[in-house]
């Protein structure tokens, strides 16, 4: 998001720059144009400097904004039978935890693993 | 024709700029690079304050002002024992880690008495963070400000070079806080994952600081796991535990095996199980030390094996890779306990790391 602004901004600047650019060779090389050279090139140069006020200044406000980046997935299992459930990450979760009776023995079920997949940023 | 005149005045007027301003204007984009991260630095350094506060306000009393209790707590500092001197370096610098865990755990139970066990050690990791970040940004900071006013372009140019890294450890130190709060595993963790998976079931017992260790048979060796006590955010002193241990068994240890989490270079898979020989922590020395000295006391071979991660995954919750690595390590030292020691042998495996959210 803030790269994609970024990036905006800098083709902006790159726009002006190639903008004022033109206007210097028309100004110079194109004889119709001479009487006006003067206006052009300080319109070229208004554009030069908005061009490089967009690149230094354009950017900076760009704040990341706090998003998770993270799945967080619990793996339940259970020492009895091979009963297996995954869930979301809770508070208060640790590997090893114990959950007390398994949903389908008599057997003790636990967090065997807690692990995070990467979301597509 | 004034307009050539103009147009002539104009060019010369344009190089010059270029050519006296040259520097200047490098100075500039340097400088705005600088600025920019700087900006980004006292974002995570605040956000990480402040969220470090949030924690740690739901374990302390009410109507104490625990704000700047904490900030002033942030720039708490270590001075390094002199090396200029190197004899018996490794113990003055293991007392000035105990007294800086000391001071650690009481500031934690000062401003958190209603922190459990569990709580108090992950509070501890998530100020480590704050610190860490408070720390980045101050030395950043002062770079920016000195190349400021002594404009010096080899200052910003030098700074601006190192932002890629120095920028990546922040926003990992930042990530890992967030972790550390939740009490989730790290990828750290990894070692002390893989010695819960060994002694599951088994019964427990405590040796060193924060370090439990259980014994188990495995094809009739005794292999002895140790791994710090989760699962709160601690490391213990799994060094101090092999020396007991080794000590305690008379030095009738056939072979160490150590389980970490190492970093990985820029290409390697994330999860990958390497394994070669030698005391595998990465501690600030102390607990190396140890391990490497009892371990040449009695001839005794160290094999490590580790898992490859970069510092953000080894600081910030467990990949699925690395989980899956665990199961693959597990394999590997039982494969490895028969290959290379006889029945009758007794065995230590030590699983190194933090190990927060890891119980056992
Ligand atoms: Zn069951």
């Amino acid at each position: 998001m803030s790269k994609q602004r970024q990036s905006r901004f800098a083709i902006i600047s790159i726009a002006l720059t190639l903008g004022a650019f033109t206007l210097f060779v028309f100004a110079t090389f194109v004889d119709p144009l001479s009487a006006y050279s003067t206006e052009l090139m300080v319109a070229g140069l208004a554009l030069l400097i908005a061009s490089w006020g967009i690149y230094f200044f354009g950017g900076r406000r760009a704040q990341k904004p706090e998003e998770s980046t993270e799945n967080v997935i619990t793996v339940i299992g259970c020492g009895g039978c091979d009963f297996r459930e995954e869930r979301a990450f809770t508070l208060g979760d640790y590997i090893f935890k114990e959950l007390g009776q398994c949903k389908k023995c008599p057997g003790n079920s636990y967090i065997r693993a807690i692990y995070a997949v990467p979301l597509k940023k | 024709m004034p307009s050539i005149v103009v147009n002539i005045i104009w060019m010369v007027a344009f190089f010059a700029i270029i050519i006296l301003f040259n520097q200047r204007m490098q100075i500039w984009s340097y400088q705005r690079n600088v600025e920019k991260a700087t900006a980004r630095l006292q974002f995570l350094a605040d956000k990480s304050r402040e969220d470090a506060l949030n924690s740690i306000k739901q374990f302390a009393q009410e109507n104490v002002d625990i704000r700047s209790q904490v900030t002033g707590f942030l720039d708490f500092f270590l001075i390094e024992p002199v090396d200029r001197d190197p004899f018996g370096v490794l113990g003055r610098l293991e007392h000035i880690l105990d007294n800086r865990r000391d001071r650690f755990k009481a500031f934690v139970s000062q401003i958190a008495p209603k922190a459990g066990k569990t709580d108090a050690a992950n509070t501890e990791d998530i100020l480590e963070a704050a610190m860490a970040l408070n720390l980045i940004f101050k030395v950043v900071r002062h770079y920016l400000l000195l190349g400021k006013k002594t404009k010096s372009l080899m200052i910003f140019v030098q700074l601006d070079m190192q932002l890629p890294m120095i920028m990546k450890m922040a926003e990992a130190y930042f990530s890992a806080q967030k972790t550390f709060s939740a009490g989730k595993p790290i990828g750290d963790g990894l070692g002390a994952l893989v010695a819960s998976k060994l002694m599951l079931g088994q019964p427990k017992k405590q040796i060193a600081e924060e370090v439990v260790y259980a014994e188990l048979d495995l094809s009739n060796r005794k292999v002895v796991v140790l791994k710090a006590e989760g699962p709160g955010g601690v490391v213990g002193k799994p060094g101090e535990a092999v020396k007991q241990l080794v000590e305690n068994l008379g030095g009738k240890v056939a072979r160490i095996f150590m389980i970490d989490a190492a970093a990985k270079l820029e290409g390697e898979k994330t999860g990958e199980v390497v394994e070669g020989i030698g005391a595998a922590i990465g501690d600030p020395g102390p607990e190396k030390f140890k391990i490497e000295d009892v371990a040449t006391k009695y001839k005794i071979p160290v094999d490590a094996i580790i898992c490859k991660m970069d510092l953000e995954e080894a600081l910030t919750t467990i990949r699925k890779e690395v989980v899956e690595a665990s199961d693959v390590i597990v394999e590997r030292i039982k494969k490895a306990i028969l290959e290379r020691t006889k029945e009758g042998d007794v065995v230590i495996v030590a699983g190194i790391g933090n190990t927060i959210g890891v119980g056992q």
